[in-house]
């Protein structure tokens, strides 16, 4: 009854963890592709070995062409158009042989009954016998080798090798990644952009206003509560996308906010974008409307938990308000305080889905936090180089970081009790 | 009943104060589907339905009727897979003797504290490697993938209220595990089943990063896409009063549902959604 669920949640959830992994590891870019690589010597390449001691000849040696008359040539002249006299007159009389410079090979076809006058004519027939190692593509590491080792057989050995390993077009092994992300400058900003995005929505809104709004609203008469919490529902069951509209028509230039502020006299710009200061502001509070709303109705049902009892006893002790909250609620509100604490840490810590839709990190990368970083190196960016391997890495931090945290809330929300033992033998 | 010993006034006025934004946003956002403001002005000048034109006028925006449907089985085909897999994988962890159920429901557990959207880069690649990268299908068994841990969870502390008597009853009369299930304790989780239901086709419904990252060439572009592209699209200017009469379309499903379910959904939004 559960393989079904196994299954899927292996698949879309414990592979994805595996993957995340051993590609954190890789170079993987949309330039090396994913998957398997192939081999394809180009002209950097040789450059690129040249620098590590490839002697000038044996760069000569293996990007000359030579040319041979085979099927594939023949197809390739078919292809082209060449005269069907001369193709026959090649195909008869020089199957078979190979040329070493396009001079001798040109000679050759000079001779044929049917051969073109023009020299250019006749060069271009050549070229398409030509054959290079120079941007051919071989599938496997064993093909390069080979037509290396028939193509230029004076090159040493240990540069073939090298050549061949530089040839692959895929991913590679390596820790560049992580030391890049232990070195570049770029890190610590990210970091102190999402400790004040968690720390400030968190202790703000999803903490501070859930509190507020559950404690006011518990001693409200019904029909305000059940108005506000209405109210207070409406940005959790909004779907993102009018969410984020709805907050654009607020603080975009000639949206809700600029022109009111101009009205005023207050400096009106588009208040989303237009400066650190109110961006910060704009995404704190848009993600925080939302969280807001879960806390309150976490609180709410914590209040409504306890035993009414004991309120009425503070108040026949004389406390005010303010000392029933501090006194007698506060201290009974501490399990439910610390689960929201520590169960939106957690998925702050990761979401970017708003910001993204909304800031977009700007103005300049100011807003940029861990998530959606790693989120645009990997999966959406506009330069167009995604950067599979970098992205994976910073994803998997917060997967090591989400994991740990999660088992940690489970330890402290005391997971024993929740698996009690069936009590039916099969 | 309490005593009042402090005003009231006061605390509402605070309450009014900060809960305005939310007032503004969602007041304008129906007032401006049917009215149009002169530019610069906050208060409309004159009352009109031109903005709901895209409904007949597929000119206007495209052709959201398509749109809403293909939200609809992005919905509801992941409120099948989600229901199907929890209500018997939870029962199978909350009654039966399964080996290593301990460390199974760990994993839940963990799963469904964990945040899913940092998998999103994993599952590209397993997408790319399965080949169902660029397809609705994908978008909607990851969708459904991530949502489980969550569905499973609830549906056991369901299953977990049914007395063992029941069952054994049952046991006793010599039904099978299987007709007991089927029979006797499915009709008793059945408010856990339509509240876990609702609550996803909502969350399908909603759901705008998924199609959009692991489908973008797709040809089913859902409802939440449809509506960014416009305002992403830059090419009928920024004509917000249109882009909320399509964002009032798009949500008026949503509201609806939760209007008439809303009791049964509130008990497991206290515990369940992430965000």
């Amino acid at each position: 009854m559960v393989a079904p669920a196994i299954l899927l949640l292996l698949a879309f959830f414990f592979t994805p963890v595996m993957l995340t992994g051993v590609f954190a590891f890789t170079d993987m870019s949309t330039s090396t592709g994913i998957g398997r690589g192939s081999y394809v010597v180009t002209p950097t390449t040789l450059r690129r070995l040249g620098d590590r001691g490839l002697g000038a000849d044996d760069a000569e040696a293996i990007s000359a062409a030579s040319y041979a008359v085979d099927e594939a040539g023949l197809a390739a002249a078919r292809d082209a158009g060449t005269d069907a006299a001369f193709l026959a007159d090649i195909e008869e009389r020089l199957t078979g042989e190979t040329f070493e410079t396009a001079r001798d090979f040109e000679l050759a076809l000079r001779d044929l009954p049917s051969a073109p006058r023009s020299p250019r004519a006749l060069k271009s027939a050549a070229d398409l016998f030509g054959q290079s190692l120079v941007n051919h593509r071989f599938e496997t590491r064993d093909e390069l080798a080979e037509a290396l080792a028939a193509h230029a057989p004076d090159v040493a050995e240990e540069m073939r090798e090298a050549l061949t390993d530089d040839a692959y077009t895929g991913a590679v092994f390596t820790t560049e990644n992580f030391t890049r992300l232990a070195t570049q400058p770029e890190t610590g900003r990210l970091i102190a952009n999402t400790a004040l995005y968690v720390g400030a929505t968190l202790s703000l809104f999803n903490v501070g206003l859930g509190l507020f709004l559950a404690l006011v609203l518990f001693y409200m008469p019904k029909p305000v509560t059940g108005l506000f919490s209405t109210l207070w529902l409406l940005p959790r069951i909004t779907p993102v996308v009018l969410y984020t509209i709805m907050w654009k028509w607020f603080t975009w230039e000639d949206g809700f906010l600029p022109i009111l502020a101009e009205q005023l006299g207050l400096p009106a710009f588009n208040y989303m974008k237009g400066s650190v200061v109110t961006a910060w502001m704009t995404m704190i509070s848009l993600n925080g409307f939302i969280g807001a709303s879960f806390g309150l109705i976490l609180f709410s049902g914590a209040l409504r938990a306890i035993p009414l009892q004991q309120l009425w006893a503070s108040e026949v002790d004389g406390a005010s308000r303010l000392q029933q909250i501090r006194r007698v609620i506060l201290p009974q509100l501490r399990w439910p305080i610390l689960f929201v604490t520590s169960y939106q840490t957690l998925s702050l810590l990761s979401s970017y889905e708003h910001i993204w839709l909304t800031t977009n990190g700007g103005p300049g990368r100011t807003t940029t936090v861990w998530a959606l970083e790693a989120f645009k190196t990997a999966l959406s960016n506009y330069s167009g180089n995604l950067e599979y391997g970098l992205g994976a890495a910073m994803a998997l931090v917060l997967v090591v970081v989400g994991l740990a945290l999660s088992i940690l809330y489970l330890r402290l929300f005391r997971f024993g009790d929740l698996v009690g033992r069936p009590r039916i033998e099969f | 009943m309490m005593t009042r010993n402090f005003s009231t006034l006061p605390l509402v006025a605070l309450l009014t104060l900060v809960s305005l934004p939310l007032m503004v946003m969602y007041g304008f956002l129906i007032l401006d589907t049917v009215t149009d403001a002169p530019p610069g002005e906050l208060w409309p000048d004159r009352f009109t339905l031109e903005h709901w034109r895209f409904l007949f006028d597929t000119s206007v925006v495209g052709n959201v009727w398509q749109a809403a449907g293909n939200s609809l089985i992005l919905a509801l085909s992941m409120m099948v897979i989600v229901l199907s897999l929890s209500t018997t994988a939870a029962y199978a962890i909350s009654r039966l003797h399964l080996p290593y159920r301990r460390l199974f429901l760990g994993g839940i557990l963990v799963m469904h504290a964990f945040p899913a959207v940092t998998l999103l880069i994993g599952v590209f690649f397993v997408l790319n490697f399965t080949g169902l990268y660029n397809s609705m299908i994908g978008v909607i068994l990851v969708k459904g993938a991530l949502m489980l841990p969550f569905g499973i969870w609830i549906m056991k502390g369901f299953y977990d209220a049914v007395p063992w008597e029941i069952e054994m009853a049952g046991v006793q009369d010599g039904a099978s595990r299987f007709t007991v299930w089927r029979r006797l304790i499915l009709p008793q989780v059945k408010p856990g089943l339509v509240a876990l239901g609702v609550f996803s086709f909502l969350d399908g419904w909603g759901e705008y990063l998924l199609p959009r990252i692991l489908a973008p060439g797709s040809e089913m572009t859902v409802l939440s896409v449809f509506l960014n592209e416009l305002i992403a699209g830059d090419q009928l200017g920024f004509d917000f009063n249109l882009f909320k009469s399509v964002g009032v379309f798009y949500t008026l499903p949503v509201v609806l549902l939760f209007i008439i379910f809303q009791d049964r959904l509130m008990n497991i939004f206290g515990g369940g959604t992430k965000g």
